[in-house]
């Protein structure tokens, strides 16, 4: 799975640390994210969608 | 429960456990530490010092297992422990699976069957228990 995290979150001038508050993970857990190499539950890939104040899963995760 | 979580990292490459990452941890690591060193030092009967040091160990314990039940996990920490756990664990069934096996050649080779360690056995045994209780509790869960 892809992501455009790091799009988003430069976006909105949000920090690794501070995407990782918002979304009750590590900073860690988000850099494998951005850097493609972890797969996030629903949950956590809702909650991620959610911090970077887009509407749709799939703008921020893709095949 | 006395320690924070926060003051805690999960121990990854060195064993089971927690590692301090801040200063109150260790600060926390010597104040629980001090009256061990402090009693065993102390001019008191043998029975009065394992009394003393078994209550302190209870509460050191209980407050230990406490915060590392609080650790701030998220999920991929979650995952990546539960692999680690599992491959230790594998690790650990094979040296004691060949333990007994090496146990029953030493004892077949002496005629004695006994020599098998019980503890062993036990382990096993209660390791398959843990295992199927855990199986049975996920599988009604979700």
């Amino acid at each position: 799975m892809e992501t455009n995290i790091a799009l988003y979150r430069n976006k909105l001038n949000l920090t690794q640390e501070k995407l990782a508050e918002l979304a009750g993970v590590t900073r860690q857990t988000i850099i494998s994210l951005e850097q493609n190499r972890y797969n996030p539950s629903l949950l956590l890939a809702h909650k991620i969608t959610q911090a970077l104040k887009q509407k749709h899963i799939e703008d921020v995760f893709y095949l | 429960m006395i320690a924070k979580p926060e003051w805690f990292k999960r121990r990854k490459y060195t064993g089971w456990g927690l590692t301090p990452s801040t200063w109150q941890g260790w600060a926390y690591i010597v104040v629980m530490i001090l009256p061990i060193i402090v009693i065993t030092e102390m001019n008191v009967i043998g029975s009065t010092q394992v009394v003393l040091l078994s209550l302190w160990a209870i509460v050191f314990g209980i407050d230990f297992i406490a915060m590392m039940v609080h650790v701030p996990k998220d999920e991929r920490d979650i995952i990546h422990e539960a692999i680690s756990e599992r491959n230790a664990l594998w690790a650990i069934l094979v040296v004691l699976t060949a333990g007994i096996g090496y146990q029953i050649a030493a004892g077949i080779v002496v005629n004695e069957i006994t020599r098998v360690d019980p503890v062993i056995l036990l382990a096993l045994i209660v390791g398959t228990i843990v295992k199927a209780a855990s199986n049975f509790y996920l599988d009604k869960k979700n």
